[in-house]
């Protein structure tokens, strides 16, 4: 049986750079999959690749539906929401106003308003600045609009990019606890590149260590978390 | 008193025709940061299609209605056709292909219609309202009806609809819209259609007045341009308060201003854009985008 999102032999860059020189990986259903990596690695790059952002070589299949080569906007109505780094907020909007074009594809009302409430049982805040500009919003609220808005989609994939990037330590851990919560209620599939090691391991199955565009290490998260070098890398510690 | 009265009255007639086409002008910019030098041309082109439509015995409102409908295509069609190519590219670029445009759209008039003045039906009735010994013209009571309007729809379409969220989206993060699902690519079209079709309301409104011919708008575009500038370039809003502010201040200059005149008024416009870029660049209702980090 064949994993629910499987990517095989992925080259990707921007232009004559090459950034990602064949990576694979297999996602099953349900599952959250760690990317860590120093700077540069490609991260972000695979990422982008996975919502059809950068032009890309190689396979890409979301439950036996090739991906590869499509652009992002049709990505999306097949179920892949992306969350950026630096969030991609729509700033001068609201609150509400961002969380409703997150389900810009989606018809049923009802259904969207009954998400909307689904979505402030999440993040609470959220319900209190809804006529809010989105860009008035701290940093930390500004990435639960972002999820909240890629959650909109009813994603089949979600695609986290540095969540943690600018927040406060216990910020971070409040909306590392609200994914894996997301995740285990909605079962849907995540995929999160994360610097902070220690953190993205804690919620995830499965990890992959990227360097300079290659997969270099794979294995569950325990895995991952006991090997010696990852731990001095990224994990700032020996085992 | 009831002659300065009078003169704003004129002013603001006038104004609601710069505030369409500068209107024209800002939704373009929102979405593409694009200053479209051929808006003014591209109304007067589509002036000269309702024109040819009544010349063809069409009823002025049903002329009206099908020109308004061509202009949303051809916008639509210019954005997909000569736009597209130089998306992305430096500003410079692609104001040059406006200009480009402009000088194209206009040479293709005068090649169609030449370059004699025609006389453009006026839809509204000649007289006036009085009241208190001031005259309205039914004429500018029209064109202030219309261009109230056509403002009222767009802020219905923008604040209202799904399609108009989608356009703010686009106008506010084109990566992210794309990543919502929105086609990123139609939606600028639509915005170039949009464009089209309001300042072409702004032709088919100046040509009664002015008499149609190829050159028609180029001192409207003008106006325009300070209208926008005042209320600064990415306010809808601010497009229609600073046509009305211009063509009042137009209007008085010409009255008040000794050496100013009849001949000196054009130089309104120039003067208003050199000090709004000087005191408030932003213009009177533009904002200075602000995000927490």
């Amino acid at each position: 049986m064949s994993a629910f999102l499987e990517v095989t032999d992925l080259r990707a860059g921007y232009g004559d750079a090459r950034v990602l020189h064949g990576v694979g990986l297999a996602v099953p259903q349900g599952e959250i999959c760690a990317i860590l990596g120093p700077n540069g690695a490609g991260k972000t790059t695979l990422l982008r690749a996975l919502s059809g952002m950068v032009r890309v070589r190689g396979g890409i299949r979301l439950d036996g539906t090739d991906l590869a080569g499509r652009p992002p906007d049709a990505l999306a109505r097949l179920g892949v929401a992306h969350v950026p780094e630096g969030r991609g907020t729509f700033v001068p909007l609201s609150v509400e106003e961002n969380l409703r074009l997150g389900a810009f594809i989606r018809r049923s009302r009802a259904e969207i308003n009954a998400d909307l409430e689904r979505i402030y049982t999440y993040f609470p805040v959220l319900r209190k600045r809804l006529k809010q500009a989105a860009g008035s919003l701290s940093g930390g609220e500004q990435q639960m609009l972002a999820i909240g808005r890629a959650l909109m989609l009813r994603p089949r994939l979600l695609l986290l990019d540095e969540p943690s990037l600018g927040l406060a330590p216990l910020v971070t851990q409040e909306l590392f606890r609200i994914v894996r919560a997301i995740n285990e209620e909605e079962r849907t599939t995540v995929v999160v590149v994360e610097q902070n090691a220690h953190i993205a391991l804690g919620i995830a199955q499965q990890a992959h260590v990227l360097e300079t565009g290659r997969i270099v290490l794979s294995g569950t998260a325990e895995q991952i978390r006991a090997d010696e070098q990852v731990a001095q890398s990224y994990l700032g510690y020996r085992v | 008193m009831v002659g300065f009265l009078q003169q704003i009255v004129e002013g603001l007639g006038a104004g609601a025709i710069y505030a369409s086409l500068a209107l024209a002008l800002v939704l373009i910019y929102r979405f593409t940061g694009i200053v479209n030098f051929a808006q003014g041309e591209m109304a007067m082109f589509a002036t000269y299609i309702a024109w040819q439509f009544t010349a063809a015995g069409v009823p002025f409102w049903l002329a009206l209605v099908l020109t308004l409908a061509l202009s949303f295509v051809g916008g639509m069609l210019i954005e997909r056709v000569v736009i597209r190519p130089v998306e992305g590219a430096p500003e410079l670029t692609v104001v040059i292909v406006t200009v480009g445009l402009f000088i194209f759209v206009n040479a293709a008039a005068g090649w169609i219609w030449t370059f004699l003045i025609k006389d453009f039906p006026n839809p509204f009735p000649a007289g006036a309202f009085e009241a208190g010994g001031l005259h309205v013209g039914y004429s500018t009571l029209g064109i202030l009806a219309v261009v109230g309007l056509v403002m009222g729809l767009l802020y219905l379409l923008f604040q209202h609809t799904r399609i108009g969220l989608g356009m703010r989206a686009v106008a506010a993060n084109p990566e992210s819209a794309r990543l919502v699902g929105i086609r990123v690519g139609w939606t600028l079209a639509l915005g170039w259609g949009l464009a089209a079709t309001v300042g072409a309301v702004s032709g088919i409104l100046v040509a009664p007045l002015l008499f149609l011919e190829p050159n028609m708008m180029g001192g409207v575009l003008i106006y325009a341009f300070a209208a926008a500038t005042l209320g600064g370039f990415d306010s809808p809003v601010g497009a229609v308060a600073g046509g009305l502010i211009v063509g009042v201040a137009e209007t008085l200059a010409g009255a008040y201003v000794g050496f100013v005149g009849s001949d000196l008024k054009v130089g309104v416009p120039l003067v208003i854009i050199l000090g709004v870029l000087l005191l408030r660049p932003q213009g009177l209702f533009g904002r200075a985008v602000v995000e927490r980090a």
